[in-house]
């Protein structure tokens, strides 16, 4: 294919993505401003502040942060700012946002990694073999297995391992040590519950697209045509019908690392203890850190928005018959 | 599709219309001049009620035929029978079962963290005269067949509490969101232009905002009342029903049947409602019962991390509540788990059934 034709179909959908961004800056922006709470609010726990009029606090303290201004001069404000690459002053924590971010997010992307290369590598096994022998026994109990998989609530699945395994049994910590280092073989065992809580939903849903479309492409003629020439069948499986099934299997997975980065990982992050950006957002939701919040949904639409572009991009790379021009 | 005369003698537009501006009078005179006629919960029921009856149950009783046909492909799935019934069960207790149950936020201290019937567990009480600790051994009791919590709230009381309010919230914000993204859907791809293009654009921004997140922030700022909860969770849940509901009336547009009964000189509102919304409605309920999970899971994560509604029961609530005490009484967190577990796989397997019978290329 042209190059340039890619080239391009790249730019515009950036410049989508920019587009749809800048919507849900917009729209989160909106609802935490018109709430009914505000971030200076924090200032009158403080034990200095209690002492003098909580009015006056309130008032110097928006004034310091320019809380004071009509709604759409902060937003506009906080465009500029966001244009410059400020990304804002985090009011609970008393940090720059970026500064946060920065500290926290390796511990999403440790828990988020594992829990993908856990979940798509065996979920992919289990699809393709149980598909392989459809009908069968091993089948049936796959297929058990992913319904099961899917409906278990994810934060109950947290909640139970850790009553077996760190209760009752003692082979975990109940909370996760924030001293470890990322990425040592210490830390390693300490993710094993989270990744297990986070994996399974999506293991069982790349189970079952792992199967679907396997099963799709055993029925075609080409494997017939295949199997007629005699080949050996890990050669009719590995060769003919994974090339084509992969293409689906690529999408789910892509999809459910946006989702996942949003979805489940909130919560395993909460039970677990995971200073994460799930831990960090919600502590800035209750704390009404709006910077925070905006930053952190802002990372979230980029990650799905991303990723959508990736997954086509990928297409064409796996599937040369699909072109974008 | 056939015309059908039936009970209503072909009226029923007009006495659905009726209906629907008797409710909407009463809901004005309940807005400005007198105060709560009915609970918001009410309102709802008697508009989807109706909407569902007319254009949901009627024709499937009008047409017969069809309806043997879709029942007896679903039925072919052994899986989505058992789901089926477990949710017919589901309904069953939501309705009757807090007659029979005592009142799940009745405390009682002196009967704290019983075992459910059949375990026994051990319990450390501080003896106020000795100073010391006395571990004793306690018994499940069929007073409470699945023992107490940590106020020593009946368990099973609570459970069947939250079975109504899972399902509750589960058919309602689904409803909505429902009944938002197929009209949606259907506006976009039969306006096309800029209509189209502006709603779209929605529904984009929409789907990339970070779900659970969104619910988090508006749930936090804006109040937790379960019906506020229901209402957001319907809000923002319409994105990927327009999405599909508006590619299927796509592909439906340009269909030999819709090309006739336009050139046969049919109005856009009758092609519209005669042709495409009948048409998309399977995909409709196919999307609608495989939603009703993530809507319950939603809410119930809500409970759990502290941010549902704190004057009703629900399954999340008592989870949350089951988390502190994991080591004196695993059965507070164990049971309605199971619950949520259980309802949610019922909901997948009569989904998957419905969307196999449901889609005429499958072959079972």
């Amino acid at each position: 294919m042209k190059r340039g034709g890619l080239q391009n179909y790249i730019i515009r959908r950036l410049l989508y993505a920019f587009l749809i961004a800048f919507g849900v800056v917009t729209i989160t922006f909106i609802l935490l401003r018109i709430g009914p709470s505000s971030p200076a609010d924090k200032y009158l726990a403080n034990m200095s502040a209690r002492t003098q009029d909580p009015a006056k606090v309130i008032a110097a303290v928006e004034a310091r942060y320019g809380l004071d201004k009509p709604i759409y001069e902060q937003y506009f404000n906080y465009l500029v700012n966001l244009a410059r690459g400020d990304w804002g002053w985090s009011f609970s924590t008393s940090l720059p946002v970026i500064e946060l971010i920065k500290r926290h997010w390796i511990y999403s992307f440790q828990l988020i990694l594992l829990s993908m290369l856990f979940a798509s590598s065996l979920g992919l096994l289990i699809g393709i073999y149980s598909a392989v022998k459809q009908y069968t026994k091993v089948d049936y109990i796959a297929t058990l297995f992913s319904f099961t998989g899917i409906s278990i609530p994810n934060f109950w699945l947290g909640i139970m391992l850790i009553m077996v395994f760190s209760v009752w049994l003692g082979w975990f910590k109940t909370y996760y040590d924030t001293g470890l280092p990322v990425f040592s073989l210490a830390n390693l065992k300490a993710l094993i519950l989270p990744v297990i809580t986070l994996g399974t939903g999506m293991m069982a849903g790349h189970t079952r697209y792992a199967r679907s479309a396997t099963l799709d492409n055993l029925r075609k003629d080409f494997v017939k045509t295949a199997r007629a020439k005699g080949l050996p069948e890990y050669i009719v499986i590995g060769k003919h019908v994974l090339r084509n099934a992969i293409l689906p299997i690529i999408t789910i997975i892509m999809f459910d690392m946006a989702g996942v980065v949003f979805g489940g990982a909130y919560l395993t992050e909460i039970i677990f203890g995971i200073p994460g950006l799930g831990q960090i957002s919600f502590n800035a939701i209750f704390a009404n850190d709006y910077p925070v919040v905006i930053t952190i949904t802002l990372i979230g639409a980029m990650v799905v928005l991303l990723t959508n572009l990736a997954t086509d991009i990928v297409y064409t790379w796996l599937d040369p018959r699909i072109r974008y021009d | 599709m056939r015309r059908t005369g039936g009970i209503f003698g072909g009226r029923r537009n007009l006495i659905f219309s009726g209906l629907m501006l008797v409710l909407l009078f009463i809901f004005l005179l309940d807005l400005f001049v007198v105060d709560r006629i009915f609970e918001p919960f009410t309102y709802f029921y008697l508009f989807f009620a109706p909407l569902i009856i007319f254009y949901g149950v009627y024709p499937l009783y009008a047409n017969r035929r069809l309806t043997r046909y879709y029942w007896d492909r679903t039925k072919r799935h052994r899986l989505a029978v058992i789901g089926l019934g477990f949710i017919i069960f589901l309904v069953a207790v939501a309705i009757l079962g807090p007659f029979l149950t005592q009142d799940p936020t009745q405390v009682d201290f002196k009967n704290k963290n019983l075992p459910p019937v059949g375990f026994s567990s051990e319990q450390s009480i501080f003896d106020r005269n000795t100073g010391q600790l006395i571990t004793t051994e306690t018994q499940g009791t069929w007073r409470h067949p699945f023992g107490t919590d940590d106020k020593g709230r009946d368990l099973l009381a609570m459970l069947v509490s939250g079975t109504r309010i899972s399902l509750q919230i589960g058919l309602m914000a689904t409803l909505i969101a429902i009944f938002i993204g197929l009209i949606i859907g259907v506006v976009s791809a039969y306006l096309g232009g800029w209509v189209d293009n502006a709603l779209m654009r929605f529904t984009d921004i929409m789907m990339t905002f970070p779900f659970f997140l969104l619910l988090v922030l508006i749930v936090f700022l804006y109040g937790s009342s379960l019906w506020f909860i229901i209402l957001v969770i319907g809000l923002t849940g319409w994105t990927g029903t327009a999405r599909l509901v508006r590619s299927e009336t796509l592909s439906l547009r340009t269909r030999d049947f819709i090309m006739a009964s336009k050139s046969l000189g049919a109005s856009d509102r009758r092609i519209v409602f005669r042709h495409l919304i009948p048409n998309v409605m399977s995909l409709v309920i196919v999307i609608a019962t495989l939603s009703i999970p993530g809507v319950i899971l939603a809410e119930a994560a809500l409970s759990f991390i502290g941010l549902g509604d704190p004057t009703v029961t629900s399954w999340g609530l008592v989870l949350h509540a089951g988390q502190r005490s994991l080591d004196t009484a695993w059965w507070i967190a164990v049971e309605p788990g199971i619950m949520l577990f259980l309802t949610v796989l019922a909901f997948n397997f009569l989904g998957d059934g419905i969307r196999d019978a449901f889609d005429p290329r499958s072959q079972i």
